[in-house]
C-alpha cells in the first residue's frame, strides 16, 4: 500500500510533498470562514473542474491519448444527471440518481466510443480529432432541441436555452440533495460551505485514488503504452483493453465534473460541448504539466482563477492570455511547468556531482 | 514442432512479401533466417509476432492456430521478441523496463528479487534507477534481450539482435543466445551480416523475393553457389574461385 501511493509513476514523493499537500488541504478547510459567499460560489465552481483535469492527464499524461472532446463525458454526466434529477424530482433520493446516472450515461457512451476508436486502430492525433468532432456534433444536435417534442420524461432538453428551459416555463435542476432520515433532506447549494467541504473531501479521495492507479501494474503498463504502443503489446499487453479503459475512467472523471456543474449552477446548455470547453482543460493540464496529477489539479485550480481575474478587470482578454499560455508552454516547455522542478533537480545533481569530484581532486 | 508455417502468404499492394513459406523450427532449436534486403525475412518476422497478418496460411503455435491473434495473445502464449530498435523504453527507468517484463507473472517482494537478479545477471543492477536512454547502446541492446527473454518465453525471436554492437559485444551475443537455446527456448534469428551468422553456425534458411531460397546446415548454405551468387553477385562468385 504503502509504494503504491508513494509510487513510482506520479511524480512528488517524500515527506516534504506529503506534509506540504496536507498542509494546503488543512488550510483550505478554513477558506469558508474567511471569505464571502460570493466568492466561495466562484471557488466550488474552480474546483468542481478539478476532475476533469485529472481525468484528462491519467488520459493524456499516462497513457499518451490526448482526447479533445473530454467535454462530451462532462455534458453527458450534466445532462443525464439534469434528466434524472428532473423526472424523479418527487423523490428525496432525486439528485443522488442523477448522480449515478450521469456518471453511468458517460462511461457506456466512453465505452462504445472508445471500442470504435481503439479496437478501429486509431492512434494519435487521430484519436484527438474523433473525439473532438464528437462534442461537436452532440454541441449541434442539442442546440435544435428547441421545440415540444424534445423531451426525455418529463424533462425538456429546451435547445440552446438549456435544460428543463421551455416556454418560459423553466424548472430548475434540482441542487444535490441527501435524504437524511425521517422525510427530512439536506439540500446542498452551490454556494454553501458543506459544497466546498464535499468537494474537498472527493478530490483528496480521487487523488489518492488515482496515485495508487498509476503506481500500479496498471500504471507502469499504462506508461508502457504511451511510450511504444507497439512494443507494449509484444510484451503481452492488450492495449485496446488498455486505452479503453482508460478511456472509461477518464470520461467518468469527467463527468463527476459535469454533474456537480450542473448541481453547482442548476443549469445546462449546449455550450459545454463546445470548442472553448474543450480546450480549456487541455491548457490547464498542458500547462502545469500532463504527468502529474497533482499538478493537473494546481493547473486547474489557478488557471480558472487567473482567467477570471483577467476577465473582471476586462472582457475576452482572459481567452487570448490562456491560448497565448498555451502556445508558449508547447514552444518553450512541452512538458509543462512541472518540467521546470525536474530540470532544476537535474541541475543541482550535476552541480553536486562535479562539487564532489572537484572537492576529491584538492 | 513447437512452431509451424504452412504455406503463410503476403501481399502488400502489388509486391508480394511472403510467397507460400514452408517453415518450422522445433523446441529448443536455434535457427537462423538470412537474404539481402528486401528479401521478405522483416514480413515474415512480422508474420510470426503478429504485428502484420497473412492474407492467407497457418501458423501453427504448440498445437494452435494462432495467424489470426493480435501480437499480445501471442507473447501470452509464449512468444517472445526484440525488435530491430532495442525494444527498451526510452523514457521509463531501467526497472520499469524489467518490471514490465516480469510483473505478468510475480508480483510483491517476489517481483522486486527477480528484477534485481535478472539486471545483476546482465550488468545492469547499478542502473537501477536511471532513465533507459542514458544507458550505451549496447547496455541498452542488453536491456532488450533480458525482457525479450524475461518471460522465459517457448520461442524467441530476434531480429538483428547485433546491429550496432562491437566484435566483442557480439561474441557476448552470440554466447547469450546459444545459452537461452541450452534453457530449452526455441530462438529465431533473423540476420542479413553473414559474419555473425557464420559465428551463431546454427541450420540456416535463405530469403529470397518473399521465397525459401535454400536452407541447411551453415556449411550447406556456405557451399550453396546459388547462395553465394545471391550474396555476392557473379562476378563477386568468379573472383573467390580465382
Amino acid at each position: 500500500m504503502r509504494e503504491l501511493l508513494n509510487g513510482r509513476i506520479e511524480p512528488g514523493k517524500g515527506p516534504v510533498f506529503w506534509i506540504v499537500g496536507a498542509l494546503l488541504v488543512i488550510g483550505m478547510l478554513f477558506l469558508p470562514g474567511l471569505v464571502g459567499r460570493y466568492t466561495l460560489l466562484n471557488f466550488n465552481s474552480f474546483l468542481l473542474m478539478v476532475f476533469l483535469a485529472t481525468g484528462l492527464a491519467l488520459l493524456w499524461g499516462f497513457c499518451g491519448v490526448l482526447s479533445l472532446g473530454q467535454s462530451a463525458f462532462f455534458g453527458i454526466g450534466g445532462y443525464a444527471y439534469g434528466i434524472v434529477a428532473i423526472n424523479l424530482a418527487d423523490s428525496p433520493w432525486a439528485s443522488l440518481a442523477g448522480v449515478a446516472g450521469g456518471i453511468v450515461a458517460a462511461v457506456v457512451f466512453a465505452a462504445l466510443l472508445g471500442w470504435l476508436t481503439f479496437y478501429g486502430h486509431l492512434r494519435g492525433v487521430y484519436v484527438s480529432i474523433v473525439t473532438l468532432v464528437v462534442t461537436l456534433v452532440i454541441e449541434s444536435f442539442l442546440n435544435q432541441t428547441a421545440g415540444p417534442q424534445w423531451k426525455i420524461g418529463t424533462a425538456h432538453l429546451g435547445g440552446n436555452n438549456g435544460l428543463g428551459r421551455f416556454s418560459g416555463a423553466a424548472e430548475n435542476i434540482p441542487s444535490l440533495t441527501i435524504p437524511t432520515g425521517g422525510g427530512n433532506s439536506l439540500v446542498i447549494s452551490g454556494s454553501s460551505p458543506t459544497f466546498y467541504y464535499v468537494l474537498i473531501g472527493l478530490i483528496v479521495f480521487t487523488y489518492l485514488l488515482l496515485r495508487a492507479l498509476v503506481n500500479s501494474r496498471f500504471g507502469v503498463a499504462l506508461a508502457a503504452v504511451r511510450e511504444d504502443p507497439d512494443r507494449a503489446e509484444t510484451l503481452g499487453y492488450d492495449i485496446r483493453l488498455l486505452q479503453s479503459m482508460t478511456f472509461c475512467i477518464g470520461a467518468a472523471l469527467a463527468a463527476m465534473s459535469g454533474l456537480l456543474y450542473v448541481a453547482w449552477g442548476n443549469f445546462i446548455t449546449p455550450s459545454v460541448f463546445g470548442v472553448t470547453a474543450n480546450v480549456l482543460p487541455v491548457i490547464w493540464v498542458a500547462v502545469a504539466g500532463r504527468k502529474s496529477l497533482a499538478a493537473a489539479i494546481l493547473g486547474a485550480v489557478v488557471l480558472q482563477w487567473g482567467a477570471q481575474q483577467l476577465a473582471i478587470s476586462g472582457g475576452e482578454w482572459a481567452l487570448i492570455v490562456q491560448g497565448a499560455l498555451l502556445v508558449l508552454v508547447v514552444l518553450l516547455l512541452p512538458e509543462g511547468l512541472l518540467s521546470l522542478r525536474q530540470q532544476y533537480s537535474r541541475m543541482r545533481d550535476v552541480r553536486s556531482s562535479s562539487l564532489k569530484s572537484q572537492s576529491r581532486q584538492g | 514442432m513447437l512452431l509451424s508455417v504452412e504455406k503463410l502468404f503476403k501481399k502488400f499492394g502489388g509486391v508480394v512479401a511472403c510467397d507460400n513459406v514452408d517453415w518450422s523450427i522445433g523446441s529448443g532449436e536455434t535457427q537462423c533466417i538470412i537474404g539481402p534486403n528486401g528479401a521478405g525475412k522483416s514480413t515474415f518476422f512480422q508474420l510470426l509476432t503478429g504485428r502484420h497478418a497473412a492474407d492467407h496460411g497457418r501458423i501453427i503455435f504448440k498445437g494452435g492456430d494462432i495467424s489470426r491473434l493480435p501480437p499480445f495473445a501471442r507473447a501470452n502464449r509464449g512468444i517472445a521478441m526484440k525488435p530491430q530498435t532495442l525494444g527498451v523504453f526510452p523514457e521509463l527507468t531501467v526497472e520499469h523496463n524489467m518490471r514490465l517484463t516480469l510483473q505478468r507473472h510475480m508480483s510483491g517482494a517476489a517481483l522486486r528479487d527477480a528484477i534485481e537478479a535478472r539486471l545483476a545477471d546482465l550488468d545492469l543492477a547499478h542502473t537501477l534507477n536511471r532513465q533507459a536512454r542514458e544507458l550505451s547502446h549496447g547496455q541498452r541492446q542488453w536491456l532488450g534481450l533480458g525482457m525479450a527473454i524475461g518471460s522465459n518465453p517457448d520461442l524467441l525471436l530476434l531480429d538483428e539482435p547485433t546491429a550496432g554492437m562491437s566484435t566483442a559485444e557480439t561474441q557476448r551475443t552470440v554466447d547469450l543466445i546459444h545459452r537461452i537455446g541450452a534453457t530449452g527456448t526455441a530462438v529465431l534469428v533473423v540476420e542479413h551480416d553473414m559474419a555473425f551468422v557464420r559465428q551463431l553456425a546454427v541450420p540456416t534458411t535463405v530469403f529470397h523475393q518473399g521465397r525459401i531460397f535454400a536452407s541447411g546446415t551453415l556449411s550447406d548454405i556456405e557451399t550453396n553457389l546459388d547462395v553465394q551468387r545471391l550474396y555476392l553477385g557473379k562476378q563477386g562468385v568468379a573472383k573467390l574461385r580465382n
